[in-house]
């Protein structure tokens, strides 16, 4: 712990659990002031709570990531409220659930995905640029804008139980390569994490089925399944601060060395 | 041999609706890609909806619709932008990336049952999307010269020949993107 986010601001969405916790803890532990953005205050504030019982400095700010009005209350809040935006790591995602291709359903499996897996990327990164290039202008050390958009290794090698899952973060992957494009002479990086870690959903799954876990870690050859701070919250750290500041357009996969197809 | 079932609109799923044909039922999807440059922070909602949700709702419905049909081989047709990014086309970019990995997806799903599914990229300026607009898909220049046709690389992974290929991306764009 250096503090070399000190004085930044960020915004993590679906920081009331899982990766998106991880990130906002990572953050939070080297300096930055950070917005624990989840749907709802129950999951959120307690987050929040306890990064502030660790020394650290956050808030939650209530934000549906699929409604793009949302999103703009929530970049306005956190702006009004620390004056300043330097970092938007859109994390939330609702969706995934196991269906067959030939029976998916437009409302029933592929809506909640594509909402907050493109439309939500694009609601962040148009509310938000304004501050992200503001930051960018800041001597060095002391700024640089950051959009980190989390995706998945199924955005690239697609799902066999899951199958519109891979399509809507395959989408959040092309998103980041061409802000990369469009905001690179602005200064603002654009990249991808597509981690597998010990979320919530995946610790249920392997609850409700052990084999699962033994399978996945015997995948791996690292052979264990990432922590969500440690492990992805360092990923995001990178990512979020100025040893990066010429890395743009990537997806970083953090799976451990289980996907190397990249 | 049997007409191959074209879906999508535009010159290239015009010509091949007249002219592809299969020893095996064959579905092509080309992808709805709108030459329609707008920067994100100009991006309305109305824009999201036409450049990415309708054209990724009419890629499932299609691959749907082909498997209900009993298509033997599904190739579906993208512009490499999603693979490169394109600047003012993220949204057409996110569908084109989506649509080539959701083949990849049909592909682990529907393979058991034999049928094949693979995805053509193209070079973006058969959609019209404006390279001066969207950045070079490449910083090298293209390796062959001349007119490109994916016609034949379509027509291919449309037959019975094409049996073992299935998950794959084909660039057939002169060799622009590497």
């Amino acid at each position: 712990m250096n503090g070399s986010l000190r004085d930044r601001v960020a915004i993590v969405t679906g920081a009331g659990q899982g990766v998106g916790e991880g990130i906002a803890r990572r953050l939070a532990q080297e300096g930055a002031r950070v917005v624990v953005a989840a749907r709802r205050a129950e999951t959120g504030e307690p987050v929040a709570s306890s990064i502030r019982g660790d020394g650290g400095d956050a808030v939650c700010i209530e934000t549906d990531v699929a409604d793009g009005d949302s999103v703009r209350r929530c970049v306005d809040e956190t702006v009004k409220r620390f004056g300043r935006l330097d970092i938007v790591v859109h994390n939330a995602f609702t969706g995934g659930i196991p269906h067959r291709l030939e029976k998916a359903q437009i409302d029933k499996h592929w809506m909640a995905m594509s909402r907050t897996s493109v439309w939500a990327s694009l609601f962040c990164a148009r509310e938000s640029y304004a501050h992200l290039a503001e930051s960018s202008r800041r001597p060095t050390g002391d700024g640089g804008g950051r959009l980190i958009l989390i995706t998945s290794p199924s955005g690239v090698e697609g799902s066999a139980n899951i199958p519109l899952y891979s399509p809507a973060k395959a989408g959040q992957r092309a998103i980041a390569k061409s802000l990369a494009r469009e905001w690179g002479p602005d200064g603002i990086t654009v990249n991808c994490i597509a981690p597998v870690a010990a979320s919530p959903s995946l610790l249920t799954a392997f609850e409700r089925n052990p084999a699962l876990q033994q399978a996945l870690e015997a995948r791996t050859p690292l052979g264990r399944v990432g922590d969500i701070t440690r492990d992805i919250g360092s990923v995001a750290l990178f990512l979020a601060g100025d040893d990066s500041s010429y890395v743009t357009g990537q997806t970083i996969v953090c799976d451990g060395g289980s996907f190397l197809g990249l | 041999m049997t007409k191959v079932d074209v879906v999508g609109v535009g010159p290239l799923a015009d010509s091949w609706r007249k002219t592809l044909t299969s020893d095996v039922e064959a579905t092509v999807i080309v992808v709805e890609a709108r030459p329609e440059p707008a920067r994100v922070t100009e991006l309305s909602d109305e824009q999201i909806d036409r450049l990415w949700e309708r054209p990724m709702q009419v890629v499932i419905n299609g691959l749907q619709a082909a498997h209900e049909r009993g298509a033997r081989r599904i190739v579906v047709v993208v512009p490499t932008t999603g693979m490169s990014g394109g600047a003012q086309y993220a949204a057409t970019a996110a569908m084109a990336e989506a649509a080539r990995v959701l083949v990849k997806s049909a592909a682990r799903q529907w393979g058991s049952s034999g049928v094949t599914v693979n995805a053509v990229a193209v070079d973006p300026q058969t959609f019209g999307v404006d390279p001066a607009i969207s950045g070079p898909v490449s910083i090298a220049p293209r390796a062959l010269e001349g007119s490109v046709d994916p016609g034949p690389t379509v027509q291919w992974l449309c037959s019975g020949a094409s049996a073992h290929v299935t998950g794959q991306t084909v660039v057939c764009d002169g060799g622009l993107w590497m």
